[in-house]
């Protein structure tokens, strides 16, 4: 595989199947995670705007593909960044597939510039044996407070969200 | 969370009230509902953004939808929105500059032109 991400080990990985009805379940455990980082507000918006928009790609690359394989999503907390790495199994060239059903305007290329503007060390590449990893850090706010508790919801719901502590019998991330 | 939509009147105007998520998931119902306004008559639009939570590039490209639908027939189409998360999207991607973004209902009916 590719070394793209440096993130280093896990806080929290998810494992999802691309359907676009998780992406909202998504963003809530990624804000969760993030708020309990003690990630500011702004920086909790600004992350699940990207983790989403970079899951939307895969989860339509993947379908276009005719593919079940989960999207896996690695939230890494440091002290003074918050890194995310989203990992798909989507065949390259559906990457670059016109799709039956075109949008009037490229979500696509709204939703990268998005990212870009978002986020800081945004890198993507492709995967040894077919998929994507895109990976990015969001700088924590100085100001913000260093965890702010326990979230009054519950992160997990009903449908196939796989929310769990890396297995550590996993090989570590690449770097 | 899903997304709600109510419609209403308000002169030559219509009204379009949006409530929870705009993504990939749910930017259809959005889409057919815009196709529908402008397929019975309804030029000028006015979409209040208020009480949505979420908006990703899915739902950009939707209102930019809308609204090369309502220019076809001299139409128009305005945003409200004084939500700094939501207004950050449309500053980020430009679409300031294509969207008459209002802080109230009133204000975006006064401001449009009517049929």
């Amino acid at each position: 595989m590719d070394a793209v991400a440096g993130v280093g080990p896990a806080t929290v990985r998810l494992a999802f199947p691309p359907e676009p009805r998780l992406l909202g379940t998504v963003r809530l455990v990624v804000g969760i995670v993030a708020r309990k980082a003690g990630m500011g507000a702004e920086g909790i918006e600004d992350l699940k705007v990207a983790v989403s928009e970079t899951c939307a790609v895969a989860v339509g690359d993947l379908t276009r593909a005719g593919r079940q394989d989960p999207i896996e999503i690695d939230l890494v907390e440091t002290p003074d960044r918050f890194g995310i790495e989203v990992r798909d199994r989507a065949p390259t060239p559906a990457r670059d597939a016109a799709g039956p059903d075109q949008p009037e305007v490229d979500d696509r290329e709204l939703g990268l510039a998005l990212v870009g503007a978002l986020v800081d060390d945004l890198k993507t590449a492709t995967l040894e044996g077919g998929g994507n990893r895109t990976s990015f850090w969001l700088r924590r706010d100085p100001l913000d407070p260093g965890g702010l508790g326990p979230h009054p919801l519950d992160p997990l719901e009903p449908g196939g969200l796989d929310v769990r502590p890396p297995d550590p019998d996993l090989p570590p991330p690449l770097t | 969370m899903d997304l709600d939509l109510n419609v209403r009147k308000d002169g030559d105007h219509s009204v379009l009230e949006v409530a929870g998520e705009i993504d990939v998931y749910t930017a259809p119902k959005l889409r057919e509902q815009l196709i529908e306004l402008v397929s019975d008559g309804s030029y000028h639009i006015v979409v209040d953004l208020e009480k949505v939570d979420f908006l990703d590039s899915t739902g950009l490209g939707v209102l930019v939808g809308g609204l090369k639908r309502v220019r076809n027939h001299d139409g128009s189409l305005q945003l409200v929105c004084t939500q700094e998360k939501i207004l950050k999207i449309f500053r980020i991607t430009g679409l300031t500059k294509v969207f008459p973004i209002h802080s109230s209902v009133s204000e975006a009916i006064s401001s449009a032109p009517a049929e």
